[in-house]
């Protein structure tokens, strides 16, 4: 019997930490199967990073082979999203494009989790005048939008490519997290069963590993799906104004911002990348409302 | 004619887990201007009951199956919404159980009482405004008239509670429904609750349909008592005779069960509890519901074969039960 | 009350400052070139210079001087900002109309008839509202209501004619957002027990619904108007660019592209300052609106 178990015991409480836990995460695995939306979501989201993958490695096209004798063609079967004004294939570009763009997109989600976990777990775990001091601040940057102080960001940089987007993004974009983070740690650390570990001397970073960060776990990969559609629109809208990334790499954003001219006669240039991203977006939010519920369910509304 | 006949009522719960027959069979009876107070286990179908009463429940899931809510003649069951509105407020009112979440807490209190009485009596907003300062000084509070203007949290449970009652009489409703009205407060406050409901009755003319999981409640306030058991009425007498000769083994389980200061052996024996737990309502038993717990069922009783009937034992005391104590010694020949 | 003001007033001063100090470093990065590309260390005595001049600046931006433009010599950024808020503003506004004239009663309707067609679709739309990138939403208007139906202008921001797109575009997010939003606190409120209470006392299902409901319902809606400023803000900036709106979201870019710094810098502080303010205006309003938080603020 681990000192948890016997402390909760003592407590009076079935603290039974591992043996809990592992039926919470089958619980909640079950749970979400059974949303056939959120599956149907999390396929579908799968199937777009597998073909962002795939695609360019398999692709007959060379998505930067410029060839203006095919030049704006519609979706057939030799071109199924059409091609440019270039005559580079969509398809192949798309794919591309996905790869910088969703790559983009979770790499500032976790730099961003980074930051919050840091800001939070300190503010969360000391308290007292830190904490509080840490929140205040936190509130009043709350609200502030992101893409000045993005554009900033990258003005300050100097130069745009895939890692310095991740750094202006996760820098405007983190306040949210840490105050969730922080709301987490602080929920968990009133919990009574961590009391009564510790009444009984179980060690703090036992504490710690066993019981809140499991918890606090399940919040993070809530958070991961709700941030993702923000930094992937942010990336897009900063390559939309010429702010992003520059070629010949491409992103979903600079895509479209290719199209911006010809969409009178020829659409699909902005639309295919548009429509990637908003179904990326779209599963993005799906999954996490999937998650939201088989992590935390309660009695439906109606 | 009683004020309140309800008739074999079944309300049942459509969940997506299967369908919890929550009131399977409940009859009772209220007459005018008395208390009947509804005793029963949690769980065991009381408030369902109170709120069938009432048509309060949400009706995707929840659905009244079958039976007939008699009062004053009208089937409750039968009217429109338009006609239950006329009726609710108006000729029965609800006090519920949790003061605390029963106030808007973002309304005056006043204008909680105003409304009701501006809706059924059609009184102009001054008069409605006396009236309910006239309401919560009958209710026992203090400075009545000053304390309409207050908010819901700056009073305490006892104070909403009785704020809740108040609203509850505002109209001169004939039926008061108090659901578990002193479950939720300090026990000091409890006497002074039920005492209060008692003389509104008595000035008011009112009849009071009392539920409560309390049997100490009950003794000192209803006249008849009618014991719930898993969604059943499982027994209905006057209080004296419930209390003098109970007939059905879940009953006398439950009076056991009440703690005797007097008993000179209190102290060192331990509360007789009642083992076993009550069945599960998607799924009950077909028969006897209390026959897993019963100390009087034997196995191949008909407890376990037929679902044993309401019948009239005496004059005015119901029982639903194989084993009433008065044919236990019948049984034995 | 007035003490909660004060403090919040006090936190929001770091953060102004921090914000200036942000846009500060990199002007100085801009016009400090030879050191950044020798990558020396920059010497004492400028840096006491670089000191000096945040502190000016710093007054400046306390007594509303945002400074001269870097690019149109005869211009300052207070200038610029004279010409062009007003019809950011405006856009916003516009796209918040929008937003509560459509997004509000959507989340209404939904919630009074929960899990029937007009809920789902209206959900299925609010989704759609928040993947589909505003300049897809943009260019997709523009395509068919000006170009094939010749209905309104494609851009431009002279008659009413011309701001309809570009506020409804702006609008759409926050359209969405409000009606999952309203949506979700009806159906919570619709469960609480005084909303029962409210029943048993007889009262007309319209007037549990508009007295009893919306109002707890539309509380939270207030205290969303903060983020949601932030998004306009931010969605802005597309709009405005797409449809040529003459305001400081498309000038913020226009400015960046040209390299005056201090009009970004100028704009940044500026529209840091209004959000920071909108906070706390709607902390306050929520006060007023919840009695039960009155007591707990003071």
């Amino acid at each position: 019997m681990s000192a948890t178990q016997i402390a909760g015991r003592i407590a009076g409480v079935d603290a039974g930490a591992p043996i809990r836990q592992s039926s919470l995460w089958q619980d909640a695995w079950r749970r979400y199967l059974r949303n056939r939306g959120a599956v149907a979501a999390a396929a579908v989201f799968l199937l777009m990073v597998v073909w962002c993958v795939v695609t360019p490695i398999v692709s007959p096209h060379d998505p930067n082979e410029v060839d203006f004798a095919s030049a704006y063609e519609g979706p057939s079967w030799s071109h199924p999203f059409g091609t440019d004004q270039f005559g580079r294939d969509l398809f192949t570009r798309a794919a591309l494009g996905g790869r910088i763009s969703i790559g983009i997109g979770f790499a500032a989600t976790f730099a961003i989790l980074g930051i919050g976990v840091v800001y939070g777990a300190i503010s969360g775990f000391v308290g007292g005048a830190l904490d509080n001091a840490l929140m205040r601040f936190l509130d009043a940057l709350y609200g502030l939008p992101y893409l000045p102080f993005a554009i900033l960001a990258l003005a300050i940089i100097g130069t745009v490519d895939f890692w310095t987007m991740v750094v202006a993004l996760s820098i405007a974009s983190w306040f949210i997290t840490a105050r969730v983070v922080r709301g987490q740690i602080i929920t968990l650390k009133e919990n009574d069963y961590v009391r009564a570990a510790k009444a009984v001397g179980v060690r703090w970073y036992g504490v710690l590993g066993r019981h809140l960060l499991p918890n606090t776990l399940g919040v993070l990969v809530i958070t991961i799906f709700l941030e993702l559609p923000g930094v992937i629109l942010g990336e897009a809208f900063l390559s939309f104004l010429g702010l992003g990334i520059s070629p010949p790499d491409a992103s979903w954003g600079s895509m479209a911002q290719d199209g911006r001219d010809s969409y009178r006669a020829h659409p699909h240039i902005i639309v295919i990348p548009s429509l990637c991203i908003a179904a990326l977006v779209l599963c993005a939010n799906f999954i996490a409302d999937g998650l939201r519920d088989a992590l935390d369910p309660r009695t439906k509304e109606t | 004619m009683a004020l309140l006949e309800v008739s074999d009522l079944r309300t049942h719960f459509f969940t997506r887990e299967g369908v919890v027959h929550a009131v399977d069979g409940v009859s009772l009876t209220v007459e005018a201007g008395g208390t009947l107070g509804l005793v029963g286990e949690s769980g065991c179908g009381k408030s369902v009951t109170a709120l069938s009463i009432m048509r309060l429940l949400p009706t995707p899931p929840a659905e009244i199956v079958s039976g007939s809510i008699r009062f004053d003649g009208r089937d409750l069951t039968q009217l429109s919404e338009r006609e239950l509105e006329d009726v609710r407020g108006r000729e029965i009112g609800m006090v519920f159980q949790d003061p605390m979440t029963a106030l808007n807490p973002t309304l005056t209190i006043g204008t909680q009482i105003v409304e009701v009485l501006q809706r059924h009596l059609g009184l102009d907003r001054r008069a409605a405004r006396r009236r309910a300062g006239e309401l919560l000084d009958e209710v026992g509070i203090p400075r009545a008239h000053e304390r309409l203007d207050d908010y819901p949290h700056r009073f305490s449970g006892g104070m909403r509670q009785r704020v809740g009652i108040a609203m509850a009489i505002a109209c001169g409703p004939r039926l008061l429904i108090a659901d578990e009205p002193t479950t939720a407060l300090d026990v000091t406050v409890q006497a002074q609750v039920l005492d209060l409901l008692d003389d509104l009755r008595q000035e008011r003319q009112m009849a009071l349909l009392l539920i409560t999981h309390n049997m100490g409640v009950v003794a000192e306030s209803a006249h008849d008592v009618a014991v719930m058991y898993a969604g059943q009425i499982v027994e209905q007498a006057p209080a004296q005779e419930l209390f003098s000769r109970p007939e059905h083994p879940y009953t006398e389980a439950l009076l056991a069960a009440l703690p005797d200061l007097d008993d000179p052996h209190a102290r060192e024996s331990r509360l007789a509890a009642i083992p076993g737990r009550p069945p599960d309502l998607i799924d009950p038993p077909a028969a006897c519901r209390f026959a897993a717990r019963c100390p009087y069922a034997e196995l191949g009783d008909c407890c376990a074969l037929e679902p044993p009937p309401l019948r009239e034992l005496r004059p005015g005391h119901w029982v639903r039960s194989a084993h009433p104590a008065s044919e236990r010694h019948l049984a034995r020949l | 009350m007035a003490a909660y003001i004060i403090r919040r007033l006090i936190w929001t001063v770091p953060v102004v400052l921090l914000v200036i100090l942000m846009t500060f470093g990199l002007m100085k990065q801009i016009e400090g070139n030879p050191f950044r590309q020798t990558e020396r260390a920059v010497p004492a005595a400028v840096q006491a210079n670089l000191e000096r001049k945040y502190g000016n600046y710093v007054k400046g931006v306390a007594t509303g001087d945002l400074g001269p433009s870097l690019v149109l010599r005869d211009r300052t950024v207070n200038d610029i900002v004279k010409e062009q808020f007003p019809n950011s503003i405006e856009l916003g506004l516009l796209a918040f109309g929008w937003a509560v004239l459509l997004g509000v009663p959507a989340g209404v309707l939904a919630a009074l008839k929960p899990n029937s067609r007009f809920d789902y679709g209206a959900m299925l739309f609010s989704n759609i509202g928040f993947a589909l990138p505003n300049f897809l939403v943009a260019t997709l208007l523009i395509y068919f209501v000006s170009v094939k139906w010749g209905l309104l202008p494609t851009s431009g921001w002279t008659t009413w004619q011309h701001k309809i797109l570009p506020s409804f575009t702006l609008g759409l997010v926050p359209m969405a957002y409000f009606a999952r939003l309203v949506r979700g606190t009806m159906l919570e409120t619709l469960q609480q027990d005084y909303v029962r209470t409210a029943r048993a006392k007889g009262l007309r299902r319209r007037r549990i619904v508009t007295v009893h409901v919306l109002r707890n319902s539309l509380i939270p809606v207030v205290t969303a108007a903060a983020p949601l400023l932030g998004y306009i803000i931010t969605g802005s900036f597309i709009v405005e660019n797409i449809f040529a709106v003459p305001g400081i979201g498309r000038y913020y870019v226009t400015a960046v592209s040209a390299r005056d710094y201090s009009v970004v810098m100028g704009l940044t502080v500026l529209l840091s300052i209004i959000v920071i303010f909108a906070n706390l205006v709607v902390d306050i309003l929520y006060t007023v609106l919840d009695p039960r938080t009155r007591e707990a603020r003071t």
